[in-house]
Order: structure tokens, then C-alpha cells, then sequence
């Protein structure tokens, strides 16, 4: 499903290239659960927005789904995000001026999705987490957890193939972090749904199928997780 | 998705109430401002279109030779002979009226009388200009002597009811006319102003020297209607010499000029037109635009200082799938659900400010919501004022990389785009004191004009018409005024002493040549106590006074006149004047006649007891002016019962004499100040906003131990900075400006530095408080707060 080719990241000061990212070559396949672990500074964080096509790589080839996503132009890529990532942040990354279920509803909208469909969805979000009643709260009304709960839902909304998750659980309480993981797994598991994330936490990254060390901008050890 | 984002503006609209209502009212206010500019301009452009065939109706002009072959002037009034002659004589004259002066005349029904505008026209005028007939006929209206046509206010006063045709009125109480005809009220922009009309043939039956064909006596006006597309330019070559093959030694040329056109272009110099009311004009469309795109420029800064904040919402929307298109969509139109909404508030100021500003005016506009082109241009210019205060936030925050935004790194750093907002910090503040520097100067000049002497006692000076028997009983009228002790002091006069009148040539004197001849005096005619009365200085010799009998036929000349006469000893010079030898018996300092900003022409009084038409009183200072007034009113009712008694004052008169300027000046103020009112609610706004944005960098700095006023300083500085640097382009401009504004006055004040140098504190005074607000509100916040998050 992604094909990393030898991609580096740099930027150039004063004649100095500072790497982030160096000699990465990977491929991950669909149904993957890959977890991208590292100290501060490793480039985790920009390998993954790589990945989500939000920073661009200054050198390699990445392909996603077998098309050169590097010679992608705009609108091309926002026709993949629309269609197969979804995103959550760390900072959950809510709308604040939109309720729960607005939030939840602004992909299917750039989708052009039907008002019908549209509606069927967001219920079945809502149901889905267990959200039903806070559909008409802001995002400032709620818990972290319960944010990310919406974040989650509304990535999970557009009926991606792919989620990349940014540190999902670094600003949660570790009850609401396990709840969150579960249903990470659970949609690995049972919609075959490819998980790349972020994290620090081995117990986190316990929950996956693979884990990425990235030291310094290069991978330094692919390992499979046995469950 | 469009009742999402319209659901959001309004949230957003709600969250920032502070900001939204800035941004709201400031725009509400400056397109209240631009309508209501834009509504008087129209006003003034629309003045004599009303007529359905408005481009074909022309205004007999006079050119006047000056001395050496140049055109000297261009008049308004015609001889009462080349109206007929033009229409005898060229078929492409459809129509042809001469039209009286616009003057006050006694109308009456029965015991009710009133003086109101009447005014003799030639029964052609009702195919010339369309009026609305409410009752009559339209083509025979004026074709008998007696006939009259009202206007329905006029109707109404007199009988109560516009249902009037055939009854009977008495003009000047000496004749009784029939209502042939009542017209709906002329619009208020037209400028031929009249209550009634009565036909040309009973203006020449009452007058014989109306009837007397006149080839030099420019006294009426006179219109035509041409047949459509005629060659105006052609016929005005043909018809250029018609006076003077009549009279020989006549100076002046007739030509015909489209009567819209006079309004607006009413200014001639050496014959040619050279603008006029439309310079006047284009200040106030200027002013409009002006304080129009002040308004969108404050909307702008306050959208695109609040990008922070939608920056993210911006990344976050990208992330999920939206496109730049789509996002631009979404902020234009929450910019013209904004504006829509300023409009909205925008109309209702206009209703509630228009009464005083009419009032301040003096016209009485109204906004004719039928008028399809009221909705059309409302329209655009809220869907242009929409997109053009939308177009930069929209473009500039749609284009924000998500990737950046969601990183927290700044977005707002980009150079360009903090320099653009204070480009337009700026030019909204130039504009601002250029108002303010203009509104000093004109008010200046206005000072300076009602400043300059009168050159007589222009106070407590009282006129009255002359009709009736007031003109026969004058000496009776005298002796019982001056007895009742109510008036000091009274003389007759040929015109007001409130505006100039009347000018002639042919003046000869001793040592005069040819061309002297041409030369043109200001006249005016009395008979005694004329100095005395007034007020004028007289600088040499003396009044006109019954100890010398011979003063029937002797003058008095102003300084200037003498000047111009080369006269080295004027007491006892013989000069001829209107064909009869006259003595010089006195010579007086020039008092302002005509316009105060005009040189003064130079003047001639002449005693002539047949000649009046107005007189002036001084009531006496030793009693209360009302008891005055009312002792003088019982006199005159007592000798002249026709009439009602209307006093006028010349000072007031005198007053009217600087309205254009007064109206510009009251505009710019208006306009000005609420321009500086808009542009500070930016100021508040970003100043707000540059506070916020640096809420953790004040946190840091306090942490670090920095004090209340070295934080103020480092918030106001850089709006202090962009106000300076305002001023400093401001201050050229306006210099230049102004002082081309001060070269249309022959007398003229100057641009003070004291002046601009105040403009420019008040400005940064203005300003400075706008700010420091916000810096001390910031400044003061508790540092723990604005860390905390991060």
C-alpha cells in the first residue's frame, strides 16, 4: 500500500544540511498496524507527515497505492485525503465553532456526500462511540478523551483506508489512552484498516503489529510484534 | 455545505462579539456614510433631468466682449426679443418661453394672501418642461392673459384643496385671474422654482416696458426645446450675431446651452465652460469611495488579524479533505453575510440621519425605495464591498499550509503579509488626517470670509420688498416710521443690499475713451439717508441730502470705481450716467456686494426716486428689536394692507452668501470625523488582537520582570510608528490640495503650520488612546494565564 523509497528530509541553513530523516526505505502493507517509535528529535513525527502528504520529502520516492504521490499535484492529493486517510492529532485538532456532530460531518461534506447518507453516518458514528448524547456539545464542553473519541469518529467518518495517528494518546489520562488503543486494534483487527501512529509509549506500540525505531532520521530496527 | 458555513459565520459572529460589532459598525457606518454621500450626489446630478426630453431643452446664455476682443463673462439673462426671434426664425426650434426672475409676488383668495414664487413664462413652457397636471389642460392652459396655473401645495394653501380649476384668485391685488390648471409640486432639484405660472401676455399687459422689444436689456431668461439631434454647435455659429445686427454697438453674443448641463457645468471663463458645481461634486464621490474603502480596509485587517485563530481551522479542514476553492467560498461568504448585515444597519442609519442631514443641507432628499436602480446600485455595492473586504482574508488564509498552521508555527509571519496590513494601517490614517487637515482649512476659510469687513453695518439691518403702496407712500411710510420712534433710520434701494444686483456699461466720464465706455459698473439706486441707513464709510464729500436740491441728479462712487476712473479729484466730476449729467457728490469705501471671496466691482449709486424696490430699515438699537419689528409691522399693515409683511435680514442674507462653502465644510467635517471614527475601531481591533497574539511574549517578558509601561511602549510603538508615518504623507497632500482649493478665492486665508502641526497631535492623540487601552489591558493580565497553555 506505501512504498518509501530512500526518502531524506533536510533543511539547508548557512550551507549546513540538518537531516531529519535519512536513507528511509520501507513498504507497509494494507491491514498493517505499524507504530513509529524514537526518542525526541528521531523524526517521527516528520516521517508521518510524510506520509500524510502535509510536508513533502526533499528527496526519494513515495508511493501510495501505487501512484507517485512526489509528482501528485494539489488537487490530486486532497482527492486522497478525502478518500483514504484520516487524520488524528495529538491536540485532537477539533473544529471549536462546529458541534460534535458537525465536526464529525465536515469530511462527508467536502466529499460531497449525500444529506441522507450523510445523516446515516454521523448516527451510526455517534452510536458507534457511544457519543449519541453529546452531539450537540462543542468541542470546548468535553473531556480530552471524549475529543479524541470525536477526532477518531470524524477520520473514521470518511471511510478511510488508512488512519495515521499523531501521538493519539500524549494528552490523554491513561484509562481514556487504553480505550483509545482498543479501538485502534479493534479497527485494525476487524475492518482491516491500516494504522500508522506516533508513539512513545511501548505499551502503546504493543498494541500493534510492527514497530518502526527511528533514531536520528534512520530507521534503525523493523521489528514485528508477536501478540 | 453553504448552511454550515453561513451557520458558522453566524457562531463566529457571536463568539467575537466585540470584534464583530467593530467590524459591523464600522462598516455599517461607512456605507451609511457612502449612501448617503452617493444620495446627495445623485441628487445634485439628477437637477433639471426630470423632463422626459431633458437632453433637448436649452438655456439661452449671453456672451459678453470685454474691452480688448476677450469674452469677459457669460450672463444668464436675455433681451426679451431673441426667444421669438429664434423660434420665427429657425425650425429646429420647437419651443420657446422667456421666463421671469424667481421673485416673492402677492397671490390672493379673498382675504388669505401669501407671497409666493410667482412667475410669468410663455405658454410654449408647458411643452418645454412636462409638468404634472392634476387638473386642466396642458395646452391651454396658458393661452388667455388671466389664466393662472398653481402648484398643488399652492392650491392647497390658498383654498384648502387641489380641486380648484376655474375658481378665481387676485395676483399683486390688482388683477383677478382664473385657474386654468393645478400641477403636481416641482421635485426639490429642479431650478426653476415656482407656486404658480401665469402666461408672458399678462406680464406685458401689465408692464409696458416688458412688452418694449429690447435688444440690450438682459433681464429674462429664455429656453427652447430643439427638435431631437439638432446641430446645436451649427446653429449657435448662426445665430451668434443676431443682437448686434440689431444693435450696433452691442456687446453681447447669445448661445444656446443644454439646460441639464447648466447645473453641473455652470462655470465659464472666457466664454467656455470650466466646470462648476461637478468640481464640488467629485470631492463628495471621492469622500464616498474614500470613506467606503477606510471601512473595508478596517473588515480586512480585523479578518485577517483574526487568522490566527481560523488558521487552524483552516489546516485542520485541509486535513479532512477541503480544497482551496472551497475554503475561499466559505470565507466570502461569511464576508457578505457580514455586510449584508452592515447594510441592513447601514439603511436604517441613513433613514434615522437623513432628516439632519437634509436638514444641515437644506434640501429635502428622499430615498425612493421603488427606484429599481436604488436596489441595483445598493446591490452592487454590497456585493463588491463583500468581495473586495473579503477577497484578502479569504485568499490569505485559504492559502495557509496546514502542515505549518497545525504545528503552531506562526502563520502570520510571513513578511509580506504584516507589512500589507500595515500598508493599509496606513493609507486608512492618511486619508484620515488628510480629512482632518482639509476640515481645518476650509473652516479657516470660512472664518476668514465672515471675518472680512462688510464695509457696512451689516447687524440689525433690515429690508422689506417694496410692493404695493409702499412705493408711492414711501414718504409717508418714512415720516411715520422715523416717528414711532421704532427706526432710526430708512431709505429706499433699487435691489438688496445683500447680494449685487444690477450692472450696466456706457459710463462716461471726463477723460474716458472708447473703450471705457464698455467697462462694467455695479449699480444701485436710492434716494436719501442711504449712508446714514447702511452704515458704508463714506471717504470723501458726503450722502445724498435735501439741503442740496441739485442731489436729484448727482452719484456716489466707490473707491474702486474712482480707481477704475482714473478720477484724481471725484467730488463735483460730472459724469454721464444712464444719458443724464450727474455729479459726483460722494465717494464711499467698497463694501462686499457680491460674492466675499470676489473682488468687489466697481460701484455707482445713483439718487433716483423711480428706481426702488426694496426697503431698508435700521429699527432703533434703543428698544428691543421685537417691539421694534412688531411696531414696524402695524405701520407698514396700516399703509400697505395688500401685503403680507415679510422682514428679512441682511445678515442672515449675507450668510447665504458662503452656503457652498459652509456645506463643504460641514460635509468634510462630518464625513471626516466619522472617517477618523472608522479608522480608529481598527486600531482598537488590531491593537486588540496584537495584544493577543502576543499574549506569551508579555507573559515571558513579566516573568522576566518587565514593567507596566515598557510593556505598554512595546504595544504601542508600532501603531505609533504607522499613524507617524501617516501624517508625514498625509501632511504634503493635503498642503497641496487645500491649497489649490484656496486659489478658487480671490480672497483667501493661508494653511498655517500651527494648524497641521495640531491635526497631527490630535491624530496621535486619537490614536494613542485607541491603543494604549488594549496595551494596559494586556499588559496587565496575570503572566501565569498566557503560559499556562503552552
Amino acid at each position: 500500500m506505501i512504498t518509501l523509497q530512500n526518502i531524506e528530509k533536510y533543511y539547508a541553513a548557512k550551507g549546513l544540511k540538518s537531516y531529519i530523516l535519512r536513507h528511509v526505505t520501507t513498504t507497509i502493507n494494507q491491514g498493517e498496524f505499524v507504530s513509529i517509535m524514537g526518542p525526541s528529535g528521531a523524526g517521527k513525527s516528520t516521517l508521518l507527515n510524510i506520509l500524510g502528504m502535509l510536508e513533502e520529502p526533499t528527496y526519494g520516492t513515495y508511493e501510495f497505492m501505487g501512484e507517485d504521490v512526489t509528482s501528485m499535484n494539489e488537487r490530486k492529493r486532497i482527492e486522497l485525503y478525502r478518500n483514504h486517510i484520516g487524520f488524528v492529532f495529538q491536540a485532537y485538532h477539533l473544529i471549536d465553532e462546529m458541534t460534535v456532530a458537525e465536526n464529525i460531518e465536515a469530511p462527508l461534506l467536502y466529499k460531497k456526500i449525500g444529506s441522507s447518507e450523510r445523516k446515516s453516518r454521523v448516527a451510526d458514528m455517534l452510536d458507534r462511540f457511544n457519543i449519541v448524547g453529546k452531539k450537540d456539545l462543542f468541542p470546548n464542553q468535553l473531556s480530552g478523551g471524549q475529543q479524541q473519541l470525536v477526532g477518531i469518529a470524524r477520520a473514521l467518518a470518511a471511510q478511510p483506508s488508512i488512519i495515521l495517528a499523531d501521538e493519539p494518546t500524549g494528552n490523554l489520562q491513561s484509562a481514556q489512552a487504553l480505550q483509545i488503543m482498543d479501538l485502534f486494534k479493534k479497527l485494525n483487527e476487524e475492518e482491516n484498516i491500516t494504522v500508522i501512529q506516533v508513539t512513545h509509549s511501548e505499551l502503546n506500540a504493543s498494541y500493534g503489529s510492527r514497530i518502526l525505531h527511528l533514531l536520528d532520521g534512520v530507521i534503525k530496527e523493523d521489528v514485528s510484534v508477536l501478540s | 455545505m453553504f448552511k454550515l458555513n453561513f451557520i458558522i459565520a453566524l457562531r463566529n459572529l457571536w463568539k467575537n462579539k466585540t470584534a464583530s460589532l467593530i467590524n459591523i459598525s464600522g462598516l455599517a457606518i461607512g456605507l451609511a456614510s457612502c449612501l448617503l454621500l452617493l444620495l446627495y450626489v445623485s441628487y445634485e446630478w439628477n437637477f433639471d433631468k426630470q423632463a422626459k426630453d431633458a437632453k433637448d431643452i436649452y438655456r439661452v446664455l449671453v456672451k459678453f466682449d470685454g474691452t480688448n476682443g476677450e469674452i469677459r463673462g457669460v450672463g444668464y439673462s436675455t433681451p426679451n426679443t431673441i426667444g421669438p426671434a429664434l423660434k420665427e426664425t429657425y425650425s429646429s426650434v420647437k419651443a420657446m418661453s422667456r421666463l421671469d426672475d424667481e421673485q416673492p409676488r402677492l397671490i390672493a383668495n379673498g382675504r388669505k394672501s401669501f407671497k409666493k414664487t410667482g412667475r410669468f413664462a410663455d405658454a410654449d413652457i408647458l411643452k418645454i418642461f412636462d409638468y404634472h397636471f392634476i387638473a386642466g389642460d396642458q395646452k391651454t392652459a396658458l393661452d388667455a392673459p388671466n389664466n393662472v396655473i398653481l402648484t398643488a401645495s399652492m392650491a392647497k394653501m390658498l383654498f384648502g384643496t387641489t380641486d380648484v380649476l376655474n375658481k378665481s384668485v387676485r395676483f399683486e391685488d390688482k388683477v383677478n385671474l382664473k385657474i386654468t390648471g393645478v400641477i403636481e409640486d416641482l421635485p426639490e432639484n429642479t431650478s426653476i422654482k415656482l407656486d404658480y405660472l401665469m402666461p408672458w401676455t399678462l406680464f406685458e399687459g401689465m408692464y409696458e416696458w416688458v412688452k418694449r422689444p429690447m435688444w440690450t436689456n438682459n433681464n429674462w431668461s429664455t429656453f427652447v426645446k430643439m427638435a431631437p439631434s439638432s446641430d446645436i454647435e451649427s446653429l449657435n455659429h448662426r445665430i451668434k450675431g443676431i443682437i448686434k445686427e440689431h444693435v450696433s454697438d452691442a456687446t453681447s453674443s447669445p448661445f444656446l446651452y443644454q439646460f441639464s448641463k447648466l447645473h453641473l457645468y455652470g462655470k465659464f471663463t472666457g466664454g467656455e465652460n470650466t466646470g462648476g458645481r461637478i468640481e464640488q461634486l467629485r470631492l463628495f464621490m471621492g469622500l464616498a469611495i474614500g470613506i467606503l474603502l477606510i471601512a473595508c480596509i478596517n473588515f480586512m485587517n480585523m479578518a485577517t488579524a483574526k487568522s490566527e485563530k481560523r488558521a487552524k481551522e483552516v489546516g485542520i479542514k485541509k486535513t479532512i479533505g477541503a480544497t482551496r476553492g472551497s475554503l475561499i467560498s466559505q470565507f466570502l461568504i461569511e464576508s457578505l453575510v457580514l455586510t449584508l448585515g452592515s447594510a441592513v444597519m447601514a439603511i436604517v442609519l441613513v433613514e434615522v440621519f437623513l432628516p439632519l442631514f437634509n436638514n444641515l443641507l437644506g434640501i429635502k432628499m428622499g430615498i425612493n425605495y421603488a427606484n429599481p436602480y436604488l436596489w441595483i446600485s445598493l446591490i452592487a455595492i454590497v456585493i463588491s464591498t463583500g468581495i473586495i473586504a473579503g477577497s484578502y482574508p479569504a485568499f490569505y488564509l485559504s492559502s495557509f499550509n496546514p502542515l505549518q498552521v497545525l504545528k503552531k508555527r506562526n502563520p502570520g509571519r510571513k513578511f509580506w503579509s504584516v507589512s500589507l496590513r500595515q500598508v493599509l494601517v496606513v493609507v486608512q490614517f492618511s486619508f484620515a488626517v488628510i480629512l482632518i487637515i482639509s476640515t481645518a482649512v476650509i473652516y479657516k476659510q470660512i472664518q476668514y470670509l465672515k471675518d472680512r469687513p462688510v464695509g457696512y453695518e451689516v447687524n440689525d439691518l433690515v429690508e422689506l420688498a417694496q410692493d404695493g403702496q409702499l412705493e408711492g407712500k414711501f414718504e409717508l411710510l418714512k415720516q411715520r416710521l422715523l416717528q414711532s420712534g421704532a427706526v432710526s433710520s430708512i431709505c429706499q434701494l433699487s435691489g438688496t443690499m445683500s447680494n449685487n444686483n444690477s450692472n450696466f456699461w456706457g459710463l462716461e466720464w471726463p477723460g474716458s475713451t472708447e473703450t471705457d465706455r464698455h467697462m462694467v459698473f455695479n449699480q444701485l439706486s436710492t434716494t436719501y439717508d442711504f449712508a446714514k441707513t447702511t452704515g458704508i464709510k463714506v471717504v470723501e464729500g458726503r450722502d445724498f441730502s435735501r439741503q442740496f436740491p441739485s442731489d436729484t441728479a448727482a452719484v456716489m462712487l466707490s473707491q474702486s470705481a474712482v480707481k477704475v476712473m482714473n478720477l484724481v479729484h471725484p467730488i463735483g466730476t460730472i459724469v454721464k450716467y444712464q444719458g443724464n449729467d450727474c455729479t459726483v457728490v460722494g465717494v464711499f469705501e467698497d463694501f462686499i456686494w457680491g460674492a466675499p471671496f470676489e473682488k468687489e466691482e466697481p460701484l455707482i449709486v445713483a439718487f433716483n426716486k423711480y428706481w426702488s424696490g426694496y426697503v431698508t430699515m435700521r429699527p432703533n438699537p434703543a428698544h428691543p428689536m421685537s417691539e421694534n419689528l412688531a411696531v414696524m409691522e402695524k405701520i407698514i399693515k396700516d399703509i400697505n394692507p395688500a401685503y403680507p409683511v415679510e422682514f428679512k435680514f441682511i445678515d442672515q442674507l449675507y450668510g447665504e452668501k458662503i452656503k457652498s462653502q459652509k456645506i463643504l465644510g460641514l460635509l468634510s467635517n462630518v464625513f471626516g470625523g466619522l472617517a477618523i471614527f472608522i479608522s480608529c475601531l481598527g486600531l482598537f481591533g488590531l491593537a486588540a488582537y496584537s495584544a493577543e497574539q502576543r499574549t506569551k511574549e508579555i507573559g515571558v517578558r513579566k516573568v522576566l520582570g518587565a514593567s507596566l509601561s515598557s510593556l505598554m511602549q512595546l504595544l504601542s510603538l508600532n501603531f505609533l510608528k504607522m499613524v507617524a508615518l501617516a501624517i508625514i504623507i498625509a501632511i504634503p497632500v493635503a498642503n497641496y490640495v487645500m491649497n489649490n482649493w484656496l486659489k478658487t478665492f480671490v480672497f483667501h486665508t493661508t494653511i498655517s503650520w500651527v494648524m497641521i502641526i495640531l491635526a497631527a497631535l490630535a491624530t496621535i492623540a486619537i490614536a494613542m488612546i485607541t491603543v494604549s487601552y488594549q496595551a494596559y489591558k494586556a499588559a496587565k493580565a496575570n503572566p501565569v494565564d498566557a503560559l499556562k497553555y503552552e
